[in-house]
């Protein structure tokens, strides 16, 4: 055998083997001819959702989920039930590393699955295919869903819907127990030793957590931490949105919108105000030293040990650590969220209407075929009816959940099996549930479609320590420490306007957020005399900036939401 | 027998005027077939790759054809060279760059030097195995061990207030003046037993016999190391020192990225991360390409002139 024949037979096995994968993902898709008519009259007493047309014709769905996830156990009970009753068996490719760099490679190679969830890169390279002819067509449910939301959901730049926002497709406006948004953050144990103060200001704060701090200056043999800003890559609220908080705003992101016009706030003088308060504060001890060079797993470290007072942060951002002081029975070192503002004539605006959830949940692409788009959708029609969504949010009646007297509730047990991750991937469908379109409020029984809205498990729920916590303030969840959220303006939120990358709008606010990571730390941890010339550094800097064009971005974006968004 | 030996070497002695013929290329065809597969590697990834720089001259958008997209000539290049924060970003990435050669260089030589003098094995592979384990490590862990132990309450903190050199914990990473140090250091700490294998290589092909004259010659311990084994394996550090010029502005980019912060932000940020930032995350392919072009040109013509420089001087070369 000579070489030539040698670099032939090479070349030949790995063209083979390159065919070979082509082929193999080519095929997924619809030559599967498994148990299609087998045991579908199984445990599903309670569905009549099912898809007459659709039949049980069994086909599977390639699925990216951008974030990281587990894949569900094989035997998993509802993906089970899925597959029996409408024939759709899911193959999921989760998110590994970082998701610009995987879409990226994605769109260089023009190669997806069936369904992605929602990324403004995606529609940009055209990945999506438009979703409201086959919605009108197809999907009578679906279409009834997002009725109220129809023209959100349209694309400012080409008024194509091109994903189903997984959130914010609310018919009721229902309390949750759990705020999962913005606010200081304060450790129980401050307001307990204070007795039980009514905290409204930004002073009336940090005077406490002074106070705290001077009488305990350890806590279990750890030094005591006033205050803690988390300023670590793209978790930066820490540091940066306050301001707006303070004069009463809800969070827009960068900007405050005020009649309906955005601009930004860094540089303007109430942030000022905020953040020589933190100078301050960091003069007389009460900010970590450490607080701007630390990275998230040192921040959640700090904050597990108990040994925190206070910050700013979103709930679900630090829910973890929250999580390991209760496993700790350190439930008076856990936090209350504070809608605190400069003086006391302001009206707190932290807590917001649920706004429908742009640029998330998922779309249907350009690689799925015509009859597999169809299915999909109609799948995506099943799965919104009543009874699926009590399915897919409680589980199945007696198993993951008791009916008394018409009302869903959990025993102690089942409670417990819905925080634990394990039983989750053999009995949720958390992964598919997660970005799919769901009723939010009340089903038509006047159950609540989440678990955490439901009155009575929001009391059953609650621990002892809680529950005197509370009745001390006469609340009954520690959603009421905040007011009432008003009715959401119809533009909002700023945040979830699509700079489109690349622009001269996206290169200010990249520009804008470097000056602030660079400037707002230095201005803090100044010395109180050289405060005021840092920050005039900082507004001079900015001033170079070309904010213009990313204000008018947003403005164009807010103006055409209140065009089209508006219900005539 | 003795005859075909004489051709072969007849035929291995290159000849500068030889013509490149039929009955040559039938001759060696098994040794170019060989050489085809490789060739084709390095065409397919070294060679055709350069047909992507084309992209630094459009507004390159992903899933177009090539036909439609937009021709736009040196603008990428003139928003990289126009901001303001390049100059600094240039500054940053060839200082951290230069310390990490030279520190680099020489711990790693006077560790090899060291490791060459230690005449119990056993004690010599374990210093070995330690000092380049920490090579295996990925920077994020590095960062991570890094980031411990320069917290207030890190070791190095620790051991500094013990000693009394310092009264109370210093801020190491909020303050840009430390931050080029910490970059050298930590480089030093994870490569400097990895670098020192290919030097101590060099060394074991020194002739014993050499050692063996300077004992003769009445040299001391330190004679031999100056006049017998650094000269023995300068030819490696100068190739080694020419491959080193060309990579002068890749100083890394996980270590800068994952340490900085904004307080250090200017003395922290490198081509690659301004890169990062204004390029690849915005989707901006277009400038990373340009931003790639300017460093493998000013890399091609670094490592041109030490190779031109080291001809000169009469040293060992790599072209």
């Amino acid at each position: 055998m000579g070489g030539k024949s040698k670099s032939i037979f090479r070349l030949g096995v790995i063209m083979l083997l390159s065919l070979s994968v082509i082929l193999s993902g080519c095929g997924g898709g619809n030559n599967k001819v498994a148990n299609s008519g087998k045991g579908n009259n199984g445990n599903s007493g309670q569905v009549t959702g099912e898809n007459a047309a659709n039949g049980v014709e069994p086909f599977e769905i390639s699925v990216f989920i951008g974030q990281p996830d587990q894949q569900p156990t094989p035997d998993n009970k509802i993906y089970k039930l899925i597959k029996e009753k409408t024939g759709a068996s899911f193959k999921f490719e989760f998110l590994a590393g970082d998701i610009d760099q995987k879409l990226g490679v994605m769109i260089a190679g023009g190669d997806y699955p069936d369904m992605m969830t929602a990324n403004q890169k995606l529609t940009a390279a055209g990945a999506f295919i438009p979703l409201e002819d086959l919605i009108e067509e197809h999907a009578p449910n679906l279409k009834k869903h997002y009725e109220k939301y129809w023209n959100m959901m349209k694309d400012p730049n080409d008024g194509h819907i091109y994903n189903l926002p997984n959130y914010g497709a609310t018919n009721a406006d229902v309390n949750s127990s759990w705020y999962s948004g913005p606010a200081f953050w304060i450790q129980k144990d401050v307001l307990a030793e204070a007795g039980y103060p009514q905290v409204k200001t930004l002073d009336q704060y940090f005077d406490l957590i002074k106070e705290y701090k001077a009488k305990h200056p350890e806590i279990d043999g750890t030094p005591t931490v006033g205050f803690e800003i988390l300023n670590y890559d793209w978790k930066n609220w820490g540091l940066f949105n306050p301001p707006q908080h303070l004069i009463g705003h809800p969070n827009d992101g960068g900007v405050v919108v005020k009649d309906g016009v955005a601009e930004i706030f860094a540089d303007k003088d109430f942030a000022k105000q905020y953040y020589q308060k933190l100078n301050q504060m960091n003069a007389e001890g009460v900010i970590d030293k450490e607080t701007f060079t630390q990275n998230f797993d040192q921040y959640m470290a700090k904050l597990s040990s108990g040994a925190v007072l206070g910050m700013f942060d979103q709930h679900w951002n630090f829910q973890k650590a929250e999580d390991v002081l209760i496993t700790q029975k350190k439930d008076n070192r856990t936090y209350v969220g504070l809608p605190l503002v400069f003086d006391e004539s302001i009206k707190d605006h932290y807590k917001d209407r649920p706004a429908l959830n742009l640029n998330n949940g998922f779309g249907i692409t350009v690689n799925a075929s015509e009859e597999q788009q169809i299915r999909i959708i109609k799948l995506l029609d099943t799965l919104i009816q009543e009874d699926w969504q009590k399915i897919l949010a409680w589980g199945i009646e007696g198993e993951d959940y008791i009916v008394k007297d018409g009302r869903f509730m959990k025993t102690q047990e089942q409670r417990d099996q819905f925080t634990d991750a394990t039983w989750k991937l053999a009995n949720k469908a958390d992964s598919f549930f997660g970005q799919a379109p769901k009723m939010e409020g009340l089903f038509s029984d006047g159950n609540a479609t989440d678990g955490a809205a439901q009155p009575e498990e929001m009391q059953a729920a609650l621990r002892d320590y809680d529950k005197e916590f509370l009745s001390k303030y006469g609340y009954s969840t520690y959603v009421d420490f905040f007011s009432p959220a008003p009715e959401n303006d119809i533009a909002y939120p700023a945040w979830s306007v699509d700079l489109v990358d690349g622009s001269e709008a996206k290169i200010a606010n990249t520009k804008l957020n470097e000056l602030q990571t660079k400037f707002l730390p230095k201005a803090i941890l100044a010395k109180p005399g050289e405060f005021e010339s840092v920050w005039a550094d900082y507004v001079k800097e900015i001033g170079k900036v070309n904010i213009k064009a990313y204000e008018d971005r947003i403005n164009e974006v807010l103006q055409w939401r209140k065009d089209s968004w508006t219900v005539k | 027998m003795e005859q075909t030996l004489k051709k072969n070497r007849a035929d291995r002695t290159p000849k500068k005027d030889k013509k490149i013929t039929w009955s040559l290329i039938k001759d060696q065809s098994q040794l170019i077939y060989m050489s085809v597969p490789l060739l084709a590697y390095i065409l397919l990834f070294a060679y055709y790759p350069i047909w992507g720089w084309t992209m630094a001259f459009q507004d390159y958008k992903p899933a177009k054809d090539f036909s439609d997209q937009k021709w736009v000539g040196f603008k990428h290049f003139e928003f990289l060279f126009k901001d303001d924060n390049f100059l600094q970003v240039l500054r940053n990435t060839l200082a951290m760059s230069v310390i990490n050669l030279i520190l680099g260089f020489t711990t790693a030589i006077i560790l090899a030097l060291l490791l060459n003098e230690i005449k119990k094995i056993f004690w010599k592979r374990t210093v070995q195995t330690i000092s380049y384990l920490p090579h295996f490590l990925s920077w994020i862990i590095v960062t991570g061990i890094v980031a411990t132990s320069l917290a207030s309450d890190g070791i190095v903190n620790d051991v500094l207030m013990k000693l009394h050199l310092i009264s109370e914990p210093i801020q190491w990473l909020s303050h840009g003046k430390y931050f080029w140090g910490i970059v050298g250091v930590s480089n030093v700490w994870k490569e400097v037993g990895w670098s020192t294998i290919i030097y101590l290589a060099a060394m074991s092909s020194i002739d014993p016999a050499l050692y063996e004259a300077a004992d003769i010659d009445g040299a001391s311990r330190y004679r031999k190391m100056f006049h017998v084994t650094l000269p023995g394996i300068k030819p490696t550090i100068i190739i080694l020192l020419i491959m080193q010029v060309g990579h002068i502005l890749e100083a890394g980019f996980e270590i800068q990225y994952l340490l900085g912060n904004g307080l250090v932000v200017d003395w922290s940020q490198t081509i690659d991360i301004f890169v990062l930032k204004y390029g690849l995350a915005q989707g901006n392919y277009s400038l990373a390409t340009a931003a790639g072009i300017f460093k493998t040109v000013v890399s091609v013509t670094l490592l041109l002139i030490a190779n031109g420089v080291s001809k000169r001087l009469g040293e060992e070369r790599l072209l």
